[in-house]
């Protein structure tokens, strides 16, 4: 009981910080980074519903992402209809979507289901490259720039922004402490630990699976609409980008596959250590991120494979099994 | 159209050397090894370095990069795959997935972006065969691949240590209970597959650009010629890897000259909805 009480004024104080650090940082750069740290810990938030509870490795989450984005972008460049309604647009596009993806890559497990959904994102990121009557092809195009237009989603400062996607990450955690709570929760638990057995006690596994599917496209494709309008800019290659699949597993596989806040534990981490290297090493090498980012997954998954928060909760129980000793 | 067949079966025999190396590793270690075209890439990088500062014939310098590869792989065996065997898909997907990004990485700040080609004396000559055209480094290619392919299949159906990797690759305990050696095999496997990732690479370098990258585009043909032919088998793989050779060729000649992939692509997806019995190892493990 104490320890929970604990853990909720840390919450507090977390929510806190979170809420007031824009006021206080007004360096643009590290506004900068604490906003992509916000947007990948987002998508890996809703990556682990699907790959972390559930154990669905999903390597494709850039297909939703990408939709997102050019949902958002063709209604606001083609109706002028405000990113706001495009966002959620683009959410239900993405969720209908993983209904024929999950509806094809589910009948595999394990390396095939990820081979089979990088295949997905891929197909999706060469259709929007070929056809480019529908939308810009390769070029892509420029968001045209309002200046300060908040209905149109487009701020001056970074700040707004910052929030914007402290509330999206917000939702997504909401929902994940929900469905760890929820029956869904528990299921996906059993799916993730053996698919028959959870089959053979009557879960209704491709139904389970189909669902957390929806939910964690729809959060993902909702990043996409963000993403793009932060950078004011879209294209096949930045919207169906594969490092943004590989993010979003990396991210909660480092921080504690499904576990609630693994995945903002795992992006703190990496991207703190990226946003380190890049103002050490400057932007001048191609390919530093990624090296050092692959050797701690690899030190990860050799050392400790539930992730930072397994190795914490191990930490804890350690302590209260010494306490319950002495 | 009948061109297009020859140029895709051709570049075909050299995605069969790549299919093959990844069909082993699954047959024998049971891991989908992600990291496969880096191996392939590193080939050509061996072939392209040993080409501009020895002037040795890429298809010469194969001598090496087997050789080399096949050490790297027993090197990845026993450091890095031997200790998640037997756990659950998490570490044994990520694990050769971080070190394909982490060799292309390495890679891309080593050498950089830039594409890298060498130019042999062969490789702008071609064959009139009955009015095709037979482009020779493309046929080397060919030829080579095909017989190490042909050469992979005779050891593992006349050598002792070729059966055993077929022994472990049927039944891992009553293999481990016949007095196989599962490191040793499992050792010797990792080290053929690389090296034949390996000699793709040096065989595609005369009429191929090396870049960091390039591996990307050969594991995924890799994994769709894998599924389509039955997992674990050699000669499935070889048939399929030339049938993807083909089928990439006509979606260039007939959709356009970046479609190849989506054809590739497309197919993987059809099979998975139209045909996922045929993909029996897919769905069990």
């Amino acid at each position: 009981m104490r320890l929970r009480g604990r853990g909720g004024i840390a919450l507090g104080v977390g929510i806190a910080v979170m809420a007031v650090l824009p006021l206080v940082v007004k360096n643009a750069f590290a506004v900068d980074i604490c906003i992509r740290i916000l947007l990948f810990a987002f998508i890996g938030t809703a990556w682990n519903l699907l790959g972390g509870y559930a154990k669905q490795l999903s390597l494709g989450h850039a297909a939703f992402f990408g939709l997102g984005a050019y949902t958002s972008t063709l209604l606001q460049i083609d109706f002028g209809i405000s990113p706001w309604i495009g966002m959620a647009a683009g959410g239900v596009v993405g969720m209908l979507a993983s209904l024929p993806i999950g509806w094809l890559c589910f009948r595999l497990r394990g390396p095939y289901f990820a081979i089979a959904t990088i295949a997905t994102a891929q197909v999706l990121m060469l259709i929007f490259l070929k056809f480019r009557d529908f939308a810009w092809g390769a070029e892509g195009t420029t968001i045209p720039n309002l200046g300060n237009a908040p209905l149109m989603m487009q701020f001056d400062g970074k700040a707004p922004y910052y929030y914007i996607v402290l509330c999206l990450l917000a939702l997504a955690l909401a929902i994940t402490a929900w469905v760890e709570r929820s029956r869904i929760g528990y299921y996906l638990v059993a799916i993730g630990e053996d698919e028959d057995a959870a089959e053979a006690i009557g879960i209704d596994v491709p139904r389970v699976k189909r669902n957390i599917y929806m939910i964690s496209s729809f959060l993902t494709a909702l990043a996409g609409t963000f993403y793009t309008q932060y950078i004011y800019f879209i294209d096949p290659q930045t919207a169906f980008n594969f490092s943004v699949s590989i993010e979003a597993a990396l991210v909660s596989i480092v921080g504690g596959i499904g576990t609630l806040w693994g995945p903002l534990i795992g992006t703190i981490l990496l991207e703190t250590t990226s946003a380190l290297l890049q103002s050490w090493l400057g932007n001048s090498i191609g390919g530093v991120q990624l090296t050092v980012y692959s050797l701690i997954l690899m030190a990860v998954i050799l050392w400790k494979p539930t992730g930072i928060m397994g190795y914490v909760s191990e930490l804890t129980r350690r302590r209260r099994g010494k306490a319950a000793g002495s | 159209m009948a061109q297009a067949v020859v140029n895709g079966l051709l570049i075909g025999g050299v995605y069969a050397l790549v299919s093959i190396g990844v069909t082993l590793i699954f047959g024998v270690v049971k891991i989908v090894n992600f990291a496969q075209g880096e191996f392939v890439m590193i080939g050509m990088y061996i072939s392209f370095f040993l080409f501009t500062q020895f002037g040795m014939d890429p298809v010469v310098s194969l001598l090496v990069s087997m050789p080399v590869l096949f050490v790297i792989g027993v090197l990845v065996q026993h450091f890095l795959i031997r200790r998640v065997l037997g756990l659950n898909d998490l570490p044994q997907i990520f694990l050769t997935f971080a070190l394909s990004l982490l060799i292309l990485n390495l890679a891309l700040m080593l050498f950089t972006a830039n594409y890298r080609t060498v130019h042999t004396s062969y490789s702008d000559e071609v064959l009139h065969l009955g009015g095709l055209i037979v482009p020779v480094a493309k046929l080397i290619a060919f030829v080579v691949a095909m017989l190490l392919s042909g050469g992979l299949w005779v050891f593992l159906h006349t050598t002792d240590l070729g059966k055993a990797m077929r022994a472990a690759s049927q039944n891992r305990d009553v293999a481990q209970l016949m007095g196989i050696n599962p490191n040793r095999v499992f050792a010797v496997a990792l080290g053929i597959a690389l090296a034949l990732a390996g000699a793709a690479g040096s065989l595609l370098m005369p009429f191929y650009p090396a870049y960091p990258l390039v591996g990307q585009v050969f594991v995924l043909m890799a994994f769709v010629a894998v599924v389509l032919g039955t997992l674990g088998n050699v000669i499935g793989a070889l048939i399929a890897s030339l049938l993807m050779g083909i089928a990439e060729s006509l979606g260039i000649q007939f959709i356009g000259a970046d479609s190849g992939l989506i054809v590739v692509f497309l197919l993987l997806l059809t099979t998975l909805a139209v045909r996922p019995s045929g993909l029996a190892g897919g769905r069990r493990r």
